[in-house]
């Protein structure tokens, strides 16, 4: 149990950097499309190092199987909703940032 | 108890619609092509995580971005969404339009071997639903 709850504290903290590289890559980066990037896929790691942490504190199967649906369900809105963004911004014509 | 007023009609509706609305296609899945592709999604999108965010706090966003187009030999269905879907979370890469089987993405960086990924990812989607899909082709822009 001690073991358990301890890596799974390791793995929260672990998720907590993805989550603000995240954010602060939707700070910085130039256009639409490179922000889409940061947030579908730092925030999806992060949600899932912490989600993992979660499990392994949980010390039942059922909240493990819970927060790992919550996990897929999250992996499969974001990256439809980015696809759908970067979808209509490309329909809108709006033109990629090209490095200078 | 009084949520399941709400929630379970809501259920039942949304899953008789999405049978009624869904194209009749079956697959089937393949144990080994999910036990492969459990390793090496998520070994992937950590990559891909570790990636941003090494662009986005590095001094100056190390980018290059730019658009590709790849055409996948995925059927029409349940593959080539799973496929365009599973783009956005792999390293450098986001789907960002499909037409027909051109597949629009957006790289971060294209000097990554953006090709090469996809092209992996096919070929994992591929055994994941029992389909076979051709060697790689050369390029095609």
């Amino acid at each position: 149990m001690g073991i358990l709850y301890n890596s799974g504290t390791v793995l929260i903290i672990v998720g907590l950097p993805f989550f603000l590289s995240g954010t602060i890559g939707l700070i910085r980066f130039p256009d639409i499309y490179t922000r889409l990037h940061a947030l579908t896929k730092a925030d999806n790691v992060g949600l899932g190092c912490i989600v993992c942490g979660l499990a392994l504190q949980s010390g039942s199967i059922a909240r493990t199987a819970k927060l790992l649906l919550i996990w897929v369900l999250v992996l499969i809105a974001s990256s439809a909703s980015c696809h759908l963004i970067a979808r209509s911004a490309l329909q809108k014509n709006i033109q990629p940032w090209m490095r200078p | 108890m009084a949520s399941w007023l709400i929630g379970g009609p809501a259920v039942l509706i949304t899953s008789i619609l999405s049978l009624k609305l869904a194209p009749t296609s079956r697959y089937s899945l393949s144990i080994v092509g999910i036990v492969r592709f459990s390793i090496f999604f998520p070994y992937q999108s950590f990559r891909g995580g570790l990636d941003v965010m090494g662009r986005a706090l590095s001094w100056k966003p190390r980018l290059d971005p730019g658009l590709i187009s790849y055409t996948t030999s995925l059927p029409q269905g349940a593959a080539r969404i799973f496929f365009v879907n599973t783009i956005s979370l792999l390293p450098g890469t986001l789907s960002a339009d499909l037409l027909e089987d051109h597949v629009t993405i957006h790289t971060l960086d294209h000097t990554m071997p953006i090709r090469e990924n996809i092209y992996k990812l096919e070929n994992h989607v591929a055994s994941l639903m029992r389909l076979s899909i051709p060697a790689q082709k050369k390029s095609s822009s």
